[in-house]
């Protein structure tokens, strides 16, 4: 199935800017998407599904947008 | 005494006097720094129901026991007074080299008293104090004013000044220093400017005490270095904090068009990436590991220094989409010495009015050459709409009539920061709650919340977790006093400042030991804004309207279809207050102002007000 994928804010400059387009099998999940991408401890980051929050242990499903985000603790 | 200088310079313009004022121990632990220092002298000196802008309110700045130390993010210092725009308690806090001078030259605070008769700079050293003329620079923006300062008293003197917005008594004019940092939203260069104080100028050359001089070099040095480690690694100062940004579009919390709607298309074009590509300088405050001052080039061609807060607000909040353009709005604000946040949220309220027929003009979201026109209008209150605007959004709202209070964007006469709250309670408690109006500060909730709870709720635990940050940010790190930023974004725990405390200090605390600080200065403020508004109920604690009415609601996007309610807001209030202590005013029980060692203050509010 195909998803998207978006890394922001420091993750652009440590792993590439712009949103991927990427296939990935069925029941991939959130925290499988961050270890492909040497995010292993999945606290370190925030992650959304089409936007609203998404656990590590849960499946993506296609068409879903992933976004990846640093942490922040406000502008 | 380790730790603190033990002294207070108090200055009065109107006599041109000053003199030296000392403090125990004893109260150095109980209110710590900073806002601690701040709201107790205020509390102590200020009759309620002065005017803000008269010369009996009086500017507190104050700085914390680990300032000025070389350690991580040690350079801020807080500015306080009675708000010109709340009409309550009203602070900020701004990094500035006036923080180590302060400290240098002996004090841990100072109290500005009275009105001076023609414009004035004030010299601060170590022996004396001057009141210098300063026509000269009165009625220049504040980079001229910086640039004046520093070809007098060189680049290394701590400066606090204001720019015209200060001096014509824009209800949100800031106070500046070090010619990109800024502090005190809510009204803190209008009292500067009432007083016609045009700059503050420090030196200083003594040592700062401190229990364990030798072993917190040793410590700030290494600290230092481990976090600029961090940083690097992390990459954060590439985008500081402009990279929330996109988050906030992708969660739908963005204000665009005056908080109209969450989210946009073309948000990427005023993103972290699009900053960092266009970034020509980076700038921080002294002591600073994780630079966020990223500073590009406007549509002038000057640098202008672009963060999260002013990029959402001058920029989606208005309806533009050009990065030079958000950056040549956010110059102004920063020369004029207009808060950024404020100041895009009148732009674009007055827009929003305009557009709903409420307000006279022919402004429209996305009319960057508009806004220019206005903010200047706004910053010499040229004119009944410069007039109106400079009264802040609530202000505005009442004068315009047609019910545009109810898209207002404010909290207590504050506008709210750069975080659309329509379906995100627990933020906005946090605003609702904040003690100076709302600023996100106090408690940054929100990614919390998005991330580790499910939105829609209005759980206790939300009310709990708004309760714990207020006490790291808004009680802790404003009193002893540090920056946020190495905290969450790179990880540097809370167990170092315990540390830089109790080396500077010779205490022994952990870090549960500043909770009951923390919650005595919330509630020492809340005491405040209840001498000054003794009627005030809970729907103070309330956020703007528009975030709970239905024909508000996003038509697409995440959060299509859903908005905040008010039964349910009102339960998560009441959980806040329930762990708080305070009754169902919000006002703290005499119970909890007991506990908390407020005997004495709570029998002062007890002359104005009635207490549970």
């Amino acid at each position: 199935m195909r998803i998207t994928v978006k890394l922001i804010g420091g993750l652009a400059h440590r792993f590439g800017a712009g949103e991927r387009e990427q296939e990935v099998p069925p029941g991939t999940t959130a925290g499988d998407l961050l270890a492909a991408l040497g995010i292993s401890d999945p606290r370190t980051v925030l992650t959304t599904r089409n936007g609203w929050g998404i656990a590590p242990d849960e499946e993506v499903a296609e068409g879903d947008r992933i976004l990846v985000s640093p942490p922040f603790s406000g502008g | 005494m380790h730790g603190w200088t033990g002294q207070i310079l108090r200055v009065d313009l109107t006599t041109r006097t000053w003199r030296r004022e000392t403090f125990t121990e004893e109260w150095a632990l109980t209110w710590i720094g900073g806002r601690g220092f701040a709201v107790k002298i205020l509390y102590d000196e200020l009759r309620p129901g002065i005017d803000p802008l008269a010369p009996e309110n009086k500017l507190v700045v104050a700085v914390g026991p680990i300032s000025g130390i070389s350690a991580p993010n040690t350079g801020k210092t807080v500015v306080a007074a009675k708000s010109p725009l709340t009409g309550g308690y009203g602070d900020g806090n701004l990094g500035t080299r006036v923080t180590e001078k302060l400290r240098k030259a002996g004090f841990d605070a100072l109290i500005v008293e009275g009105r001076a008769e023609r414009p004035t700079l004030l010299y601060i050293d170590d022996t004396t104090v001057e009141f210098l003329p300063a026509d000269e620079i009165w009625g220049k923006g504040t980079y001229e004013t910086n640039d004046w300062i520093y070809a007098r008293y060189g680049k290394g003197a701590g400066v606090l000044n204001i720019g015209q917005a200060g001096e014509n008594l824009v209800r949100y004019a800031v106070i500046r220093s070090m010619e990109g940092r800024a502090g005190g939203r809510p009204g803190m260069g209008a009292v500067m400017g009432s007083k016609l104080l045009k700059a503050i100028v420090v030196k200083g050359s003594q040592p700062i005490p401190q229990a364990f001089p030798a072993e917190m070099k040793a410590l700030g040095r290494d600290d230092m270095r481990t976090v600029h480690a961090l940083d690097q690694k992390a990459a954060w100062s590439k985008q500081g904090t402009t990279g929330v940004l996109p988050w906030c579009n992708e969660v739908a919390a963005l204000p665009v068009d005056n908080f109209r709607r969450t989210h946009h298309p073309d948000a990427w074009r005023v993103d972290g990436e699009r900053l960092a590509a266009a970034t020509v300088a980076v700038y921080g405050c002294p002591n600073c590991t994780m630079q966020c001052g990223l500073a590009m080039l406007d549509t002038e061609r000057r640098e202008s220094e672009l963060d999260y807060e002013n990029m959402g607000l001058l920029g989606p909040n208005l309806g533009l989409f050009d990065i030079t353009q958000v950056a040549t709005l956010n110059y102004m604000c920063d020369d004029y010495g207009i808060d950024t946040i404020s100041g895009g949220g009148v732009l674009g309220f007055y827009a929003d009015a305009v557009e709903r027929g409420a307000a006279p003009g022919d402004i429209r979201f996305g009319d960057f050459e508009g806004f220019r026109r206005v903010l200047t209008a706004i910053a010499q209150r040229d004119g009944e709409i410069g007039n109106t605007l400079a009264e802040g959004t609530l202000r505005a709202a009442r004068a315009f009539g047609h019910n545009s209070e109810e898209y207002a964007m404010q909290c207590k006469g504050l506008e709210v920061s750069a975080y659309n709250c329509k379906f995100i309670p627990g933020m906005a408690l946090a605003f609702g709650v904040s003690p100076i109006g709302a600023h996100h500060k106090e408690s940054w909730i929100i990614s919390y919340e998005i991330q580790q709870t499910p939105r829609e709720s209005y759980g206790r635990d939300k009310a709990q977790k708004v309760v714990d940050l207020q006490r790291i940010r808004g009680g802790m790190f404003e009193a002893i006093i540090s920056c946020r930023f190495p905290w969450v974004e790179i990880g540097w725990g809370l167990e170092h400042y315990p540390k830089y405390f109790n080396t500077i200090t010779g205490r022994d605390w952990e870090l549960e030991d500043f909770w009951p600080s923390a919650d005595r200065i919330y509630a020492l403020i809340k005491l405040f804004w209840l001498r000054e508004f003794p009627d005030t109920n809970r729907r103070a604690d309330y956020p703007p309207h528009a975030w709970f009415d239905p024909a508000n609601a996003d038509t697409e996007g995440p959060i299509a279809g859903r908005i905040l309610e008010y039964d349910k807001y009102d339960e998560l209030l009441q959980h806040y207050y329930d762990i708080r202590g305070y009754d169902d005013r919000g006002i703290p029980t005499r119970e909890t102002l007991e506990r908390l060692g407020l005997a004495s203050e709570a029998r002062v509010a007890e002359e104005y007000a009635r207490l549970s």
